[in-house]
């Protein structure tokens, strides 16, 4: 069952990532920006914007799935951690720097990620078994 | 005109926070929608929220969320973007203790706090 767990949480991660570079590339193919029509056809007229929404739909059922098996704290964890992937993907695809400050950044925020996965894992504890 | 890595343009900055509003009043909506007990059960649940504006409110921002997102990423760093992203986390967690009483324990003070304080570090130094 572990098994199952650690694929699920990898394939969450995944269908983040992919929805985040999506996000990166259809945004990057739609400039400038502009409150305006032109630029939301400009964003619905390519690609990528629907490899945003085939992560978003993938996420929100493997989710879904997860949440009626796996612990919520891991879960939620591995539903936040896809910023590690997306961090070192944009160095790979988008040619990106990581400075100090952002390494740092990343840091604390997996920390406090890690953190609050904990908190809701101690909450939902199952009941003792009554002695 | 991309702006400089590293510097936050007020519209960055904009979209940041609008970002920020929509997806915490999205979830928060969401929440609203789901937690009504006068709902019922099963096709009768899904009618009474379909016919009160929870619901819709909830889509509504997620829509308008999607593409400010869109916006937002195309004007900076995509590794930067994500973890600036990262405090919508500690928004809904906030804006549940306030209008849920949902408890903070304090794994989650310490949570929320090194949230921030990463996206603080980002903000700050790209």
């Amino acid at each position: 069952m572990k098994r199952f767990y650690l694929f699920g949480f990898l394939l969450l991660m995944g269908f983040d990532t992919l929805a985040q570079i999506s996000f990166k590339y259809a945004g990057t193919q739609a400039l400038p920006v502009a409150a305006s029509l032109e630029w939301v056809l400009r964003v619905f007229g390519q690609p990528w914007v629907y490899g945003a929404v085939i992560g978003y739909i993938g996420a929100f059922f493997t989710w879904m799935a997860l949440l009626k098996h796996a612990p919520i704290g891991p879960a939620f964890a591995a539903s936040h951690l896809e910023v590690v992937s997306v961090m070192l993907l944009s160095v790979w695809l988008f040619d990106e720097h990581l400075n100090a400050a952002r390494v740092l950044g990343a840091i604390a925020i997996i920390a406090g990620i890690v953190c609050l996965g904990m908190a809701e894992s101690r909450e939902h504890v199952p009941e003792p078994a009554e002695a | 005109m991309m702006p400089a890595e590293g510097s936050i343009s007020s519209l960055v900055a904009g979209l940041w926070l609008l970002n920020i509003v929509l997806d915490t009043g999205g979830q928060l909506a969401f929440k609203a929608a789901a937690g009504d007990e006068a709902a019922g059960d099963g096709l009768a649940r899904w009618k009474h929220m379909a016919s009160r504006p929870w619901l819709w409110l909830g889509i509504a921002s997620y829509v308008i969320e999607f593409l400010v997102w869109i916006a937002f990423l195309s004007l900076i760093p995509l590794s930067e973007g994500v973890l600036l992203g990262s405090i919508n986390i500690v928004a809904i967690m906030v804006a549940g203790r306030f209008l849920f009483g949902e408890k903070l324990t304090r794994l989650r003070v310490t949570g929320i706090l090194l949230v921030t304080l990463g996206v603080v570090i980002v903000g700050v130094g790209g």
